[in-house]
């Protein structure tokens, strides 16, 4: 395990107990440069995990809470003018920051989420013509609330496909509930995190991502993933190639994290329900989904070359 | 239709293939065939090619009734060798006029492999199995690439194929060769024409068939001494005995009495086998004199031995001889006469100057000497391309061209011995013959053949007179080559100046001997001597059965287990392959991996269920996932990892 | 050929015995069927007329040749069973038609040994055949068409899967139920919404009748994102492909009602349903499904379309996927 990560994600468990998995992959995904949905219901400790993550890593943390009407202009920002220079001055939105945790982001109407996701895709924005570079590095934590309500309005598949993973936290389990119970409070904690990193190491580690061994065994294994899921009647459509690219991505910071300089199937297996979750569907009348989910029916299918 | 479209109609790649088959099955043919029907064949090969649209159905039956027609019109008949393959090719060009479906095409590649069979009524030899061995692969790849709808597959495919199949079925050919039942004999009456154009002697002789004979290199038939072989001098190989003579030709007068004189025999036999090239004749050639003979054959009223039927296909007999023999010492009355009948009229200078040499000698002995001295002491030459000779051709030859070949010389001396009153004949044969060392047997060609005379003594019977070797004693000694004078036309095989050459020559002869006595030559008496070597002693029709069942079934059941057994896949990688031996040693001791487990996984299950084998086989699987998914994998870790994973044990040690 | 066999009484029983199946299938012994082919027996008997030519006219090499090709096709039979050993099939996604339409099924064909299988046959009974090359260690795909005549669920049924390469002298077959079925849904009709019906050009005009005074800005054009709101006049300047954005482009939620349709058939008003809402989703408007079991909520996506139209094709339908629908 990379020492840097590793005393991260420590630090960060100490705080949002016994889900080290769902850290790791959130770490993971951070490494891939890529972004995060979390979709469960409120109260799990989404926002936490957000928080904590600026915290260790040091980063500029902005928080939007998305509602029905949220404007693209309150994510972005706006050019008022300005009497005194006589001209358009441009105020900033929140999502001029490192780390932005977009709350409950189906709230808010499809033109507004957009806004955002584009912002994700380009890590830039563009207002009145003009492009502003975010900041590097940028990092969306985005939730959603899975359970149907009134008022929302889901990402569609396309946007979906924007998050490199998409995982749930669920309940914890007693020993970690009761751990929570007793322990003292989290946002005291929070703030008294010590980031345990710098932007330049965070950085240079994104760049080793990309360094990360695949061999061709490797390749041949992943492409099987993806030929299966193409070819067979389960799914409603196959992976896309950019699928297949975040998978490896995830992989390779995932074998990062393990202290590898080179990535094996088992990365692969851990990184991918969280990579293809929300962007595998099964095909109607498939009624595998009660006892298994697409990913896990994925794996189990595909032998390893 | 899209799909009948796909699979039905003939590709023009097929259809190129197909037309390059039947060209080449055809073309060893068509020296044969009129030339209209080769002139057919070029003109639909040509339409096929420029894929004119094929002729509607009415037109092509009237052309293949025309066709027909043409062909019994050039041959007088529709059955027969000649007639059946000029019919067949014809037949096969027109099916090309009609090749539209799968079945049109898979009948021409019948009738394709059927016209090869054809050739071999013509030919058997190496070159021309040779030939159509590649003939029948063209046809083979062919078949694939019809039987293949859809896109053509890669010629080099479709050739390797094609060559894979043939080279698999050989040793299922070898094991029905020599074990299928071989009947001898036709199963019904041979056309007439199928044995035309075989070579050698004649049951005739006038002045210039033998020098005629002579300009063939052809072979006529090889010999294998038990012993070493005899002399050249000795070599005399008996074929026709020709006792009538008309004025110009030497002919054989059918014998009234079938049963040759008397034979004495001294001295130490010669035993041969001897394998004799088909001539259409009856008579088999035999070193002077034949004692013991073989199967299904006599000896002839003038020691010349006979087979029963005429030599069809190439025949191998074993043989005894004496050199030293004497025959005939109280012939019949009848025999004698004959043996001293002239023409009436014709020849007066000679049969002058034999008068004369009978009223001088003392006996017929001197009389014989006489005649030597007369072509050993006068100007007479030895060559293969002697003057024409008219009406006395006797009387022109001894006194005026005295130029001749060895048919002159007997024919002449056996004039001049009955003019003067002394029983004398015509024998005509080979003479000579030349050591293959590689092969340790004698070869003897057409252009051995030769003539000589034979004369009928008191006391001491028939005994043999070669005049040529008064003029050219070399002839008998050497053979033809060394015995004509320099500027002879000769066959190009007779020479023997050329070290090189000759032993190209004689290796390529021993190699063709082989063929013919173990390809060519197996029939009934080699398969029975085959069998009885194997065991089978007088193997029965149900015996072959069985062995020939077995041996094919034992072949093809090989065969599918060298073809369907997994194999470990070509290209695949090393590591992975003995990874896959380490699994299975796992499997047997009941850890089983599934197909999408992980090497760390497994490993970690292996070490929960066996907490003994978790240290070796964590290693092992450190070393392949080193070896599979780290950057720079290195030989010795992959040594390494075979090592360990030969030692690996999964069985708990007791 | 052989497979007409397969037609009669006895065969039929025979061969009856195929299960229906869902995994992938590999082809094995107890799978394959062999048996020369009528062009197969016609080489039997050209094999039989040269041995009876070698014999009589006593030609060693013409008995070399009739070997060498008697040989070349009994081992003919090895490779042609090879050329299907060990063959993976398994079902491939089929996509929905509308009644009247062909389904294509495809099969996936997976060779995971080292040969390479040439000329592998796939076809439906009384149908052409299908061939496919499946080079060594790839998956090819094969497509098998069936006519959907009525809505509801159509199944694939018994297929083929047969070769005769390299000879044509041997045929080897297998016949596989891989339970494959395809969603067809009703076959719609012509009448056009009646919301709609009248307007024409229904596209911008009717969408710009709604919330015109909206406009709110550009942004670059993404795949998915309709037609109609794209800025041709900025296309036109050379700005790229921009697509116009509108708030409050809140428009009317439209229902299509089966109860709307008394009088009809049950199919008639199907179809009449899948009309509108094809027609619907085409517009761009926001509509939701009412059937006897089920309704669906107001929406306009692909998804959502789909819904409605599977909605639609099983009406009626026993929802467990294996039953046979109408026919």
């Amino acid at each position: 395990m990379h020492p840097a990560i590793d005393q991260a994600v420590s630090q960060a468990g100490q705080i949002i107990l016994g889900k080290e998995r769902q850290i790791r992959l959130a770490f993971a995904c951070l490494l891939a440069r890529g972004h995060l949905l979390i979709e469960d219901i409120p109260g799990v400790g989404k926002t936490t995990l957000a928080h904590v993550l600026a915290q260790i890593l040091g980063l500029g943390f902005q928080r939007i809470q998305f509602t029905s009407d949220l404007l693209p202009a309150d994510v972005l920002g706006v050019s008022v003018y300005d009497r005194e220079s006589a001209c358009f001055k441009f105020h900033p939105g929140p999502i001029f920051a490192q780390l932005i945790l977009a709350d409950e982001v189906n709230r808010a109407t499809p033109k507004t989420q957009s806004a955002l996701l584009e912002a994700m895709e380009e890590h830039q924005v563009t207002i009145e013509g003009e492009t502003r570079p975010l900041p590097e590095p940028f990092f969306v934590i985005a939730t959603q609330n899975p359970m149907h309500q009134i008022g929302t309005f889901p990402l569609p598949e396309s946007q979906l496909d924007r998050f490199l993973m998409r995982i749930d936290l669920g309940y914890p389990d007693a020993r970690s509930e009761r751990a929570l119970l007793q322990g003292s409070d989290r946002r005291r904690m929070i703030s008294q995190l010590k980031p345990c990193m710098e932007g330049e190491q965070l950085a240079a580690l994104q760049e080793n991502v990309r360094t990360v061994h695949v061999s061709a065994a490797l390749l041949d294994y992943l492409q099987a993933l993806l030929e299966f899921t193409r070819v067979s009647p389960l799914y409603d459509c196959g992976l896309s190639p950019r699928a297949g690219l975040a998978l490896l991505h995830s992989a390779q910071a995932w074998a990062l994290m393990e202290g590898r300089d080179y990535a094996m199937p088992e990365d692969l297996q851990v990184v991918l329900p969280g990579v293809v979750g929300h962007r595998l569907r099964f095909a109607h009348g498939e009624t595998g989904a009660e006892s298994s989910s697409p990913a896990r029916r994925l794996l189990d299918a595909v032998a390893i070359p | 239709m899209r799909y009948r479209f796909a699979m039905f109609t003939l590709r023009l790649d097929n259809n190129t293939w197909l037309l390059a088959a039947m060209a080449l099955a055809i073309a060893p043919h068509t020296p044969r065939l009129p030339i209209w029907i080769s002139l057919l064949c070029l003109a639909v090969g040509a339409m096929r090619l420029i894929e004119v649209r094929l002729p509607a159905r009415w037109l092509l039956i009237t052309l293949a009734a025309a066709t027909a027609a043409g062909i019994y019109a050039s041959y007088h008949t529709l059955l027969g060798r000649d007639a059946g393959v000029a019919l067949l090719v014809a037949m096969l060009t027109l099916k090309l006029l009609e090749s539209r479906t799968l079945r049109d095409s898979m009948v021409a590649i019948f009738i394709s492999y059927f016209l090869v069979i054809t050739h071999f009524l013509y030919s058997q030899t190496i070159p021309t199995g040779l030939y159509l061995l590649l003939v029948v692969l063209i046809i083979t790849a062919t078949l694939i690439g019809i039987n293949h709808p859809g896109r053509q597959i890669e010629p080099r495919k479709q050739l390797r194929l094609a060559a894979v199949l043939l080279g698999q079925a050989v040793p299922v050919m070898l094991v029905l060769f020599l074990f299928f039942p071989r009947v001898p004999g036709p199963l019904w009456g041979m056309p007439t024409d199928a044995y035309e154009g075989m070579t050698g002697l004649s049951d005739s002789m006038a002045p210039g068939s033998i020098s005629k004979l002579s300009q063939s290199g052809a072979v006529a038939f090889r010999v294998a001494f038990d012993g070493s072989p005899p002399k050249p001098e000795q070599r005399y190989w008996r074929g026709p005995v020709l006792d009538f003579f008309d004025g110009r030709s030497w002919s054989a007068t059918a014998a009234p009495d079938p049963k040759p004189a008397d034979i004495t025999v001294t001295g130490d036999p010669v035993s041969y086998t001897l394998t004799l090239e088909p001539h259409n004749k009856r008579w088999l050639l035999a070193l002077d004199l034949p004692a013991k003979l073989p199967p299904a054959s006599r000896l002839g009223p003038h020691y010349e031995l006979l087979a029963d039927q005429p030599v069809r296909q190439r025949l191998r007999y074993r043989a005894v001889s004496y050199p030293n023999y004497r025959a005939g010492l109280y012939p019949g009355a009848t025999e004698l006469n004959r043996s001293l009948r002239l023409p009436a009229l014709g020849n007066l200078k000679t049969r002058e100057m034999a008068g004369a040499w009978k009223r001088a000698a003392k006996d017929d002995g001197e009389i014989v000497q006489r005649a030597l001295e007369l072509f050993r002491n006068e100007a007479f030459f030895y060559s293969l391309t002697p003057p024409l000779l008219g009406i006395n051709s006797v009387d022109e030859f001894l006194f005026d061209t005295r130029r001749g070949f060895c048919e002159h010389y007997a024919g002449s001396f056996v004039f001049l011995m009955r003019a003067a009153g002394v029983p004398a004949r015509v024998v005509t044969g080979y003479q000579g013959g030349e050591t293959n060392p590689f092969g340790n047997y004698l070869i003897v060609r057409q252009s051995d053949a030769h003539a000589w005379a034979e004369v009928w003594l008191k006391d001491r019977g028939w005994v043999r007179v070669d005049p040529t070797a008064a003029v050219a004693p070399r002839r008998i000694e050497s053979g033809l080559a060394a015995a004509l004078p320099a500027g002879e036309p000769l066959p190009l095989l007779a020479r023997m100046d050329n070290a090189w050459l000759m032993q190209l020559r004689m290796s390529w002869d021993t190699l063709n001997n082989d063929w013919n006595q173990w390809v060519l030559g197996y029939g009934q008496e080699r398969q029975y001597d085959l069998l009885s070597r194997l065991g089978f002693e007088m193997a029965s029709w149900k015996e072959l059965a069985v062995s020939l069942t077995a041996g094919v079934g034992a072949l093809l059941l090989a065969f599918s287990g060298f073809m369907l057994w997994r194999r470990v896949p070509v290209g695949a990688d090393p590591a992975s392959v003995i990874y896959q031996r380490f699994c299975r040693k796992l499997a047997r001791a009941g850890i089983v991996r599934l197909p999408n487990e992980g090497p760390a996984d497994f490993a970690q299950r292996t070490a929960m269920l066996r907490p003994d084998l978790a240290l070796s086989s964590t290693s092992i699987s450190e070393l392949y996932i080193a070896l599979r998914y780290a950057p720079h994998p290195n030989a010795s870790d992959l040594r390494q990892f075979g090592k360990r994973v030969r030692a690996f044990q999964s069985q708990l040690p007791d | 050929m052989m497979f007409r066999l397969i037609n009669r009484p006895v065969w039929r029983r025979v061969f009856n015995r195929i299960d229906v199946e869902h995994g992938p299938i590999t082809l094995d012994r107890q799978r394959i069927f062999i048996l020369p082919t009528r062009h197969g027996l016609m080489f039997a008997m050209v094999l039989l007329l040269m041995l009876v030519g070698s014999i009589n006219y006593a030609l060693s090499l013409g008995f070399v040749l009739t070997f060498l090709l008697g040989g070349m096709a009994l081992v003919s039979i090895l490779h042609t069973y090879r050329n299907l050993a060990q063959l993976r099939i398994s079902a491939g996604k089929t996509m929905p038609v509308f009644a009247g339409q062909q389904a294509s099924f495809t099969l996936c064909l997976n060779s995971s040994s080292t040969t390479e299988r040439y000329a592998v046959g796939v076809m439906l009974e009384k149908q052409h055949p299908q061939f496919i090359d499946v080079p060594a260690r790839e998956t090819m795909t094969a497509t098998l068409a069936l006519d959907a005549p009525q809505r509801g669920i159509l199944r694939l049924g018994r297929f083929t899967l047969f070769t005769r390469f390299p000879l044509g002298l041997f045929r080897a077959w297998s016949v596989l139920d891989l339970d494959m079925a395809c969603i067809v849904y009703p076959q719609p009709d012509t009448a056009r919404l009646p919301q709609l019906a009248g307007v024409q050009g229904l596209g911008d005009r009717a969408i710009t009748a709604e919330g015109s005074d909206d406009f709110r800005g550009m942004r670059p054009y993404h795949l998915g994102d309709s037609l109609r709101h794209v800025a041709w006049k900025a296309l036109a300047q050379g700005r790229g492909m921009l697509a116009k954005q509108f708030s409050g482009q809140a428009l009317p939620e439209l229902w299509l009602n089966w109860d709307d349709l008394a009088g009809m058939t049950t199919e008639a008003r199907l179809s009449r349903l899948c009309c509108w809402v094809l027609d619907a989703q085409n517009t761009g408007l926001s509509y939701g499904l009412r059937i006897p079991g089920s309704t669906l909520a107001p929406g306009n996506s692909e998804v959502h379309q789909r819904t409605c139209l599977e909605a639609l094709a099983l009406f009626g339908i026993a929802p467990h996927k294996n039953a046979h629908p109408t026919n």
